[in-house]
């Protein structure tokens, strides 16, 4: 589950984007009218009118409260994030990237595209030319950037506050949608696993890139993609002995872990003989991280599965 | 021996046929107890679990409907060992239904883990397990399996629709056949 902020250039299709993400997940889009309608309790029209106009007004305060508009925004956000604990939130614009730039569980995307695009999309949107679309573009970067300067006094759009940048010149909505939700997936797998490794003491390895150690592990992960079935590679050690001192002295990283089936894989292409050891650290993992599943794949294992693969050509059933 | 005996080289029958029917009617009673009153929609894995799914749904005293799911091995263009693709999906709505998923033999678990993880995607209300032959010493995948008639070990079987080389299939016992020579 993750805080998603949608930053977008006007014309872009990240308003789309946003709604057919939204209703992907499940979930709602928070954006400007929604916080408008939501955030200040009962509002005048007038005043509403005036926030929607000014970004100016943000800066001033509702009647009884010490904080301004804008301060009134950044905090409601804030609290909506850090409550969004097990479900999906869409922020739509307001900065959101900026306000939650330290929040781990945010993810933060830029919708931009070409100039021709924004206009072509502006024009058909609004059933006017292309001239008029140039007008109404300009007058809504005006607009937005004078709201960002009132309300953060700094550019948010630079680059590097970003995790993703869509381009829709060439990408439809559909496939920025496909493109966000597998970032989502993956990015709350790697959070999860993070806050295990923090809560049990293990050690995150997750930022590694793949290295398999040996062709048995590399085949092994074909194996599992055969099936669809997702693995990440090494993700934690498992530390199991120490020293007096506290110092590691005995440590076990098992080589996949299935996020779905919340499973450690430890392959051995050792002989039985010498897989006493590693029999011991799993027996240590079991008792000293409760709950965690975990396997060893013995080299008579694996090989009874290639055997069996090789009869699986096409038609066959295996198991 | 039988022709058919013979091409399979049977070394000997590890549960016979009256064994089998016992443990197809105990199952069935089982069943039909866990699921009273609740809506099950009974998949049949093609096609090893076969004649299995066939005396299993006649020995469940409930109104179930019925379904088959096939899967095979498809060439890519990435990998040696191509991917497993589903290439007879459900056709019956499964959403919200209780489903009992019906498989020859579980060794591994990774097949059952490819057709639950697609089958979890039309989101039913639960998915059930149960398999006609279970070897536990070689389970690896997290995957629960509540029925099961018999346990095997590594040996190699064939019979009451598991196949070698899709031969085999219609012995109507399980049978010890000899293992595969490696390459």
């Amino acid at each position: 589950m993750a805080v998603i902020t949608i930053s977008r250039q006007n014309g872009s299709l990240g308003d789309e984007i946003a709604n057919a993400l939204a209703s992907r997940l499940g979930t709602m889009v928070i954006s400007r009218k929604y916080a408008l309608e939501n955030f200040y309790g009962k509002i005048n029209p007038g005043t509403l009118d005036r926030l929607n106009e000014s970004a100016k007004f943000f800066a001033t305060t509702p009647p009884g409260s010490e904080l301004s508009y804008a301060d009134i925004l950044t905090a409601k956000l804030q609290e909506l994030a850090s409550e969004a604990k097990d479900k999906d939130l869409i922020i739509l614009g307001m900065g959101g990237s900026v306000l939650l730039s330290d929040c781990p569980d945010a993810i933060h995307i830029r919708v931009i595209a070409s100039e021709k695009t924004r206009l072509n999309t502006i024009a058909r949107h609004y059933h006017i030319t292309e001239d008029e679309a140039v007008e109404v573009l300009n007058i809504a970067e005006r607009k937005h950037k004078r709201f960002v300067r009132t309300l953060y006094g700094t550019d948010i759009t630079t680059q590097e506050q970003f995790d993703l940048i869509l381009n829709t010149d060439r990408l439809s909505v559909d496939e920025c949608v496909d493109a966000i939700c597998e970032l989502v997936r993956k990015h709350d797998l790697r959070i999860k696993l993070a806050k295990t490794n923090a809560e049990a003491k293990t050690i995150d390895h997750q930022t590694r890139t793949v290295s398999f150690k040996n062709a048995t592990e590399e085949e092994f992960a074909k194996i599992l993609d055969m099936y669809n079935i997702e693995w990440l590679y090494e993700p934690k050690t498992f530390p199991v002995e120490w020293d007096a001192e506290g110092n590691v002295t005995m440590a076990i990283s098992p080589d996949f872990y299935l996020p779905k089936f919340n499973l450690y894989l430890e392959l051995t292409t050792m002989d039985q003989k010498y897989v006493t050891k590693k029999n011991k650290k799993m027996r240590l993992v079991r008792e000293l991280y409760p709950g965690t599943n975990i396997r060893i794949v013995y080299k008579k294992d694996f090989n009874e599965l290639l055997d069996r693969l090789k009869m699986f050509s096409g038609l066959n059933d295996i198991d | 021996m039988s022709d058919l005996e013979e091409s399979m080289k049977i070394e000997r029958i590890i549960y016979t046929e009256e064994q089998i029917k016992a443990k197809v009617q105990e199952l069935g009673t089982r069943i039909t107890n866990d699921f009273k009153g609740k809506e099950l929609v009974v998949i049949c894995v093609m096609r090893g679990a076969l004649y299995f799914f066939s005396d299993l749904t006649r020995a469940i005293d409930l109104p179930i409907k019925i379904d088959t799911i096939g899967f095979s091995n498809i060439p890519d263009t990435t990998s040696k060992t191509g991917i497993v693709r589903i290439t007879k999906d459900v056709d019956i709505d499964i959403t919200d239904k209780h489903v009992l998923v019906v498989e020859d033999v579980i060794r591994t678990g990774l097949t059952t883990a490819y057709i639950t993880q697609n089958l979890e995607m039309k989101k039913p209300a639960d998915i059930t397990l149960c398999t006609m032959l279970l070897n536990p010493d070689r389970i690896l995948m997290t995957i629960p399996v509540k029925y099961y008639g018999f346990e095997i070990n590594d040996q190699w079987v064939a019979g009451y629709g598991i196949d070698y080389e899709e031969v085999g299939r219609n012995l109507p016992y399980i049978a010890q056949i000899p293992k595969a020579k490696k390459d």
